[in-house]
């Protein structure tokens, strides 16, 4: 009977411990998450978004994901292969747009000059 | 004769040293000093903690090394969406001017949605501030309120809050909204 105390005990604390660990893993927030608010970017001045800025390549990227995201969840097998045509081919008023990872991938290029390209200690 | 002047002058110094000493343990002991968040600190002491925080800082993230995809969007994501969730409710929102945190927490958290020179820290002139946020918020800072993340989080992941917070001064709210959502679609954008 003790040792059946004793065993329970630490299979608790173990498991106590291993959620503790977890606490701070994106997973935990997902139930709270929101979904970006994309349709804000219509409202922008297209003409002065510059497609070279990190800042414009990851909002293009986070709700090109959303779109897909949402597409797939909302899209009927039937049509499915039709939408994701749709959405695979490059706006035709902005190539940039399409091509977010191949500026990044420049950058990056460009700037393996730098001193200091590993990461920190 | 002539050594007992030097010897005098060196007696002397030592008792003002010992009564010195004596005073600064007295007044600790007393409880006079006031510890309450909402009195601020004397402008001696002030400077004292100041310093002795940044030159710690300065000291201690000198060697870092900053990784060259610091601008990367997927950095920003990342990093967005930790920011909000473990830092804005301190360091604030863009249009945000105040928290329950920021208005109680001495010394005041600064408003990282305004540059360095705007929230008017000691750290204006900063020469490395990449290699200064990455150590502040993987070590933390003692009694400021500000935790050290490094237990928790790995140094990728502290990076992406630092590529985040670089770009949060120029950023609008509709634009840190898009940022700092985690949406459905990749386990909070922890890719980096």
């Amino acid at each position: 009977m003790k040792n059946l105390i004793i065993t329970i005990s630490t299979l608790f604390s173990i498991t106590a411990l291993a959620s503790t660990a977890q606490a701070h893993e994106p997973e935990q927030h997902m139930k709270d998450a929101e979904k970006p608010n994309c349709a804000a970017m219509k409202d922008m001045d297209h003409s002065k978004m510059d497609m070279n800025d990190p800042v414009m390549q990851a909002m293009m990227k986070q709700c090109m994901e959303s779109m897909h995201a949402d597409d797939e969840a909302s899209e009927t097998p039937a049509d499915d292969q039709d939408e994701h045509m749709k959405h695979d081919a490059p706006p035709k008023d902005d190539e940039t747009a399409a091509t977010p990872d191949d500026n990044h991938h420049e950058k990056t290029e460009a700037s393996e000059d730098k001193p200091g390209a590993e990461h920190s200690h | 004769m002539a050594l007992t002047k030097p010897l005098g002058c060196i007696k002397c110094l030592s008792v003002v040293a010992v009564v010195i000493a004596l005073g600064g343990i007295g007044f600790v002991y007393s409880g006079l000093y006031s510890m309450g968040a909402d009195v601020p600190h004397n402008k001696l002491t002030y400077w004292v903690l100041e310093t002795l925080r940044e030159r710690s800082i300065a000291r201690a993230s000198g060697d870092i090394q900053v990784p060259t995809d610091i601008d990367s969007p997927d950095r920003l994501l990342a990093g967005g969406a930790d920011y909000n969730d473990m830092c804005a409710g301190c360091h604030l929102k863009p249009g945000q001017k105040d928290s329950d945190l920021s208005l109680g927490l001495y010394p005041v958290p600064p408003n990282l949605t305004e540059t360095q020179g705007e929230h008017g820290h000691a750290d204006d002139d900063q020469t490395q501030p990449d290699q200064r946020r990455f150590w502040i918020i993987k070590h933390g800072i003692k009694a400021s309120g500000m935790p050290a993340w490094g237990p928790g989080h790995d140094d990728d992941r502290i990076w992406n809050m630092v590529a985040f917070i670089e770009k949060l001064p120029t950023l609008s709210s509709g634009q840190y909204q898009i940022l700092t959502a985690r949406g459905e679609t990749r386990d909070g954008h922890d890719q980096k």
